[in-house]
């Protein structure tokens, strides 16, 4: 709508804003009154050494030095960049795949849909279970399959050097909720621009390449900043599977898992939360990375102009 | 044009090769069809192994679960008793013939003493290797009934019913206005509002733990359901996010046809936005179920007596530090599954319905 | 259902829900407080007249948690509070994984428990400081400590606290598979305290006979293959560095850390000797099971010895409650044999109840630990926890529920193992505790996954890191 009246057009301009705030406004309460309280406390606490019981003391950027000092913080990170480095790519692929054909009439599809989601609903604590009876080098389900073909199954988690694949294999085991989300995001792709790319003589592949790809471009972006902020903080699987100990030998000793150790074992909360921001700042450089990259390739067809 | 009536043994009009019509479009789509069910269908058994495995351990007693190799098929050993003892059976072969007989003693060289159940004061000293131990399916459904009574399955459930729905109707109602608002608006620093919000979920909870803890305490919420449902009502990242990227999906002709109608923001999401985001709204709403459903960490921080405890907690006493109780774990677990499970095969039909738009022309 | 009628429901639900949750004791939200502080010391309030103290137990830094025992010590509390007109005790549950989150919330929170227990003293050491000293309520009143067994009391006492009454203790010796000793044609191992035939020497002669591959072969034979174990001489996978080694008798026992907590002794010759013993066992002569076979096991949640596959199994009396119920074969008890300097030191675990400083009526929890320690009592009570009772006077009641629970084994072998306890104690307190322990934790899996069988090399950068773990804590607590 365009006015020629400068004033006008002032106060609506200002009417949006106050609308979109009003909408806001209920988050924007809560992160006062529940958030922000806390995540200021915890940036406070890292310039502090603090055990919960005693009152914080405040020693400056010392927990900043020693952590950059700390060879487990560096191993940590190393761990957690490297399981990244390969469920992030792995899962958004085989998920996204897995959902376009989900998203096909084959019969029973209902059926098929609900069995891949089921390994996202099982609890964490069976989950791990099943999976360390799973990995069994001697009498597991995986090794003796492998040695069908005649390979012989390494440790797995009782081996340092594999314990990190096999995680990888756990977690894509349950990708379940990304597919669930691309598969909303298909089922949003109009029907009529398939029956237009029909009509222009479109290939199967064509269609896809050119119509069901960029449609879904916000369900992908959605997956891969949640996935990246998911991955950075995995957590409660490792625990369960190596009774917090980030084991064998420390192979398995995530961020997360490392800053747990430090807040409520070592009861050095500064210290933990100094790693929670640390942690911070790179995801959040990654997520701006990753959103300033998204004018590239992330179609919206509601976007609104001067965004 | 041929008025005079055809003949009723009409011949088709075309007959063709089946080969040609497998290489034709129908073919081609039959096959494409026939592939991709093969394919999902072998993806499918891959993932239910180690769910088989799950039920399979959830109905073994703990001496199927001693059993190594732990078996896929709860099998257990027969026993019959002899001399007052309970002794396992084994199908030997002796003298070219073959009995069913008891093992009642080890002995060394990888031998033993077998006897007929019948006439005990007999003993044959055996291989034990080269006999054959008489197995059968055993399967052990009181674990179910035992595992659910001593978690204390009908309190735990109903306070995760109450935690899980109170808070799904916090969250679809604040995420959706929440979501419009950084969708469909222009505001100063909104983008950068956007990122804090995002960036509420890249701090570890960790370090937020106790200061959240004490916060609640002050407010004497600890040890009621609240601070598991309240935060709920005022929104949250992952939900704001997915339905805001839902929301941006949407065309804005109806958005603005129903503004120039008078609708006002509100209206238009109410009447134009949701209706067509259905496919998020649920999607949002069942990760949120799952969510609730399955969430130990903060329950087992602010859940203090048992009465108050959610399902989640519940199942972490059969994990308890000197005993593991395996079936039980997995027997609770199995039960767990079902309430999401039928949820989401029921909300698929939301789901299918989805979103045939075929613009403003219509 | 059209949105509106959703809508509706959901705000139905919704109202339903807050008013059910409302019930269980909410109040009305107030202002935001400004971003916290750890509270001060609370002051102690009297009850109003009338009114019972109310006592919280925190349970669940060891024992306690599992189904069954939530019931007994319900029935626990019921005997208590129908007893008592002005105390009442409540047992707070805390599943075993959170118990540090928990208990650091709720002091952080201002409503610390006014008991905790059964603690090892493992969390005793861990949360050293915030516990508090009982001394003068046991002078107060003269109480008498000469009914508990000594060293139980020792246990308790630190330079500058005593922490609490002693409760249970849980001495240590070998499980031992009487069927597979019958298999291999050996004797059993002696139940004689004063044998000294039985050293650590005898016990790897013959779990190497008792070790067997598919074949039936054992690991002393030459065609032993050490692929294909299916049974096992010996475990001690239940236990960290510091309890696995402490029977080697190094000069500062189970404490690898000086008197003065200043220097590591990680290194020690005596633990350098046992942890290459251990790693030998594993890797060389196989009689012991890696880290894969632990795991295998942790799987399905089996204990090394119930499934049959060990022969003797190295442990205390709460894994009798798991371990030796409902089992296939003949098991009994024998004591630890005798290391190579000719001592016995067989490791104690030991529990009592503990007060934090910040609780409120301080006095009331003192009574309750007296009342679950008290003669009556504490049979019961250890009964739950699956500890013996440190008292003397009840060794024979005791003694009736273990013949009811545990029928056919050598209980003297039960009692005796307390004379040889170890001390300082495999989990005494050293600063920085958890934080060391991890560390020499990570050791001993390098030898249990075959990283590092050079047991020099292990315990050499064990020692390194330990030592950097102690001097950074004196630098920043000079």
């Amino acid at each position: 709508m365009q006015l020629s009246h400068p004033r006008l057009a002032w106060s609506l301009t200002r009417r949006e804003a106050a609308w979109a705030y009003a909408f806001i406004a209920p988050w924007l309460i809560g992160f006062v009154v529940f958030t922000v309280g806390p995540m200021i406390a915890s940036l406070y606490f890292s310039f502090t050494d603090y055990n919960i019981v005693d009152t914080p003391r405040w020693i400056g950027a010392a927990n900043f030095v020693n952590l950059f000092r700390d060879e487990l913080f560096w191993r940590s990170l190393g761990i957690t960049l490297k399981y990244a480095a390969f469920v992030l790519p792995l899962g958004l692929v085989i998920s996204y795949l897995v959902a376009v054909l989900l998203n096909q009439k084959v019969p029973g599809v209902n059926l098929w849909r609900t069995v891949y989601f089921l390994p996202s609903v099982v609890a964490g604590v069976a989950v791990a279970l099943l999976w360390s009876r799973i990995f069994d080098p001697k009498f597991g389900i995986l090794n003796p399959f492998l040695a069908l073909f005649g390979i012989k199954g390494p440790g797995w988690l009782s081996d340092p050097d594999w314990a990190i694949p096999a995680l990888v294999i756990m977690s894509l085991w349950s990708v379940g909720g990304s597919i669930i989300i691309y598969l909303a995001g298909l089922q949003g792709v109009p029907t009529d621009l398939y029956d237009a790319a029909k009509v222009d003589g479109a290939t199967t592949w064509q269609r896809f390449r050119h119509v069901t790809l960029p449609m879904t471009t916000p369900v992908i972006f959605y997956n891969l900043v949640l996935g990246l902020i998911g991955t950075f903080q995995f957590f409660t699987e490792v625990y369960v599977l190596t009774g917090g100990a980030g084991g064998p030998a420390r192979s398995t000793l995530f961020y997360n898992l490392y800053l747990y150790q430090n807040a409520f074992k070592y009861f050095h909360m500064g210290y933990a939360s100094t790693m929670a921001w640390v942690l911070f700042t790179i995801v959040l450089g990654l997520t701006l990375l990753i959103f300033r990259s998204s004018d590239i390739w992330v179609y919206y067809e509601g976007q609104l102009k001067g965004r | 044009m041929d008025t005079v009536a055809t003949p009723v043994t009409a011949v088709p009009a075309r007959t063709r090769p089946f080969s040609d019509w497998l290489t034709g479009l129908q073919g081609q789509a039959l096959l494409l069809k026939s592939i991709t069910t093969l394919v999902i269908a072998a993806g499918a058994a891959v993932i239910m192994v180690p769910l088989l495995f799950m039920l399979a351990t959830s109905v073994k007693d703990r001496d199927q679960l001693r059993q190594s190799p732990p078996p896929l098929i709860p099998m257990a050993a027969v026993t019959v008793e002899v001399n007052g003892e309970q002794e396992p059976l084994y199908r030997v072969t002796m003298d070219g013939q073959t009995r069913e007989m008891a093992l009642i003693k080890n002995r060394p060289q990888g031998k033993g003493l077998f006897v007929d159940p019948a006439n005990p004061d007999q003993t044959y000293e055996l291989v034990i290797a080269e006999q054959t131990q008489i197995k059968r399916l055993e399967i052990h459904w009181e674990n179910y009934a035992e595992a659910l009574s001593q978690m204390k399955f009908n309190s735990l459930l109903l306070n995760t019913l109450v935690v899980t729905f109170a808070g799904m109707a916090g969250m679809l109602f604040s995420c959706s206005l929440v979501a419009y608002g950084f969708s469909r608006f222009r505001a100063p620093w909104i983008n950068v509002l956007f990122l804090v919000l995002l960036s509420t979920i890249m701090l570890p909870g960790q370090v937020r733990l106790i200061p959240t803890y004490v916060f609640f305490n002050k407010l004497g919420w600890v040890d009621t359901l609240l601070p598991l449902i309240v935060p709920q009502f005022f929104a949250n990242a992952y939900d704001v996010f997915l339905l805001r990227q839902f929301f941006m999906s949407i065309p804005l002709e109806l958005d603005d046809a129903a503004k120039i109608d008078g609708a006002s923001p509100l209206q238009v999401l109410m009447y134009v936005i949701l209706p067509q985001a259905r496919p998020a709204l649920v999607t949002v709403a069942i990760f949120h179920f799952l969510y609730a459903w399955n969430d130990f960490y903060e329950p087992l921080i602010y859940l203090h007596s048992p009465q108050n405890w959610t399902l989640a907690v519940g199942l972490q006493t059969f994990n308890a530090l000197y005993a593991v109780n395996t079936h039980y774990i997995m027997a609770a677990s199995v039960v767990m599954i079902l309430p999401p499970i039928i949820l989401y095969f029921l909300a698929q039909r939301i789901f299918t319905q989805g979103v045939v738009f075929s613009g403003v022309k219509g | 259902m059209t949105h509106k009628s959703i809508r509706l429901t959901l705000s139905l639900l919704t109202l339903g829900g807050l008013l059910l949750a409302a019930c269980g004791g909410g109040a009305t939200p107030t202002q935001a407080p400004p971003p916290t502080q750890p509270p001060a010391e609370q002051p102690t309030q009297p009850p109003a007249a009338g009114e019972k103290v109310k006592v919280v137990i925190f349970v669940g830094m060891g024992t306690g948690t599992d189904p069954d025992q939530i019931d007994a010590q319900t029935q626990l509390a019921e005997k208590f509070n129908s007893a008592h007109d002005q105390i009442e005790i409540e047992f707070l549950i805390v599943p075993h994984e959170e118990y540090a989150t928990r208990y650091l919330a709720m002091l952080s929170g201002g409503n610390a428990p006014q008991l905790v227990g059964p603690n090892g003293v493992q969390s005793v050491a861990e949360f050293f400081d915030t516990w508090e000293d009982i001394t003068p309520y046991i002078q107060a009143e003269n109480y008498d400590l000469s009914d508990f067994y000594g060293p139980a009391v020792t246990l308790n006492e630190y330079p500058d606290k005593n922490t609490g009454l002693p409760l249970g203790l849980y001495p240590s010796f070998i499980f031992y598979n009487k069927d597979l000793f019958d298999a291999a044609g050996l004797d059993y191992p002696t139940h004689d305290f004063d044998d000294t035939s039985w050293t650590m020497d005898k016990l790897r002669e013959d779990a190497m006979k008792l070790t067997l591959d598919k074949n039936g072969k054992n690991a002393a034979e030459a065609d032993f293959d050490p692929e294909n174990i299916v049974q096992f001489g010996y475990d001690d996978s239940w236990d960290g560095m510091r309890g696995t080694l402490t029977m080697w008798d190094a000069p500062t026992i189970g404490r690898p850390v000086s008197d003065d907590y200043k220097t590591a002794l990680v290194n020690s010759p005596e633990w350098l000797y046992g942890l290459q013993w251990l790693s030998d066992g594993i890797w060389e002569d196989h009689f012991v099971g890696s880290l894969a076979v632990q795991q295998a096991r942790d799987a399905v949640g089996v204990d090394p010895f119930g499934p049959g596959t060990t022969a003797m199994f190295y442990s205390h009396t709460w894994f009798m409650a798991e371990g030796l119920k409902e089992l296939s074969f003949e098991a009994d008890i024998a004591p630890l044999p005798f290391n190579q300097k000719g001592h016995r030191i067989a490791r104690i675990d030991a529990d009592n109840f503990t007060i934090p400083k910040d609780a409120q009526h301080k006095q009331e929890a003192w009574e309750v630990m007296k009342w679950l320690a008290s003669p009556e009592i504490i049979v019961e009570v250890c009964q739950i926890y699956g500890c013996i009772p440190a008292r003397k006077s009840v060794q024979e009641q005791y003694l009736e529920t273990l013949k009811q629970d545990y029928p056919g084994i050598d209980y003297d072998v039960i009692f005796t193992s307390i004379d040889y306890l170890d001390d300082p104690n495999n989990e005494a307190f050293v600063p920085e505790w958890s934080k060391i322990d991890e560390a020499l934790n990570n050791s001993l899996s390098l030898v249990y996954t075959g990283d590092e069988k050079d047991a020099k090399k292990v315990l050499d950068g064990a020692n390194a890191e330990v030592q950097k773990v102690l001097d950074e804590y004196w630098a920043a607590h000079p």
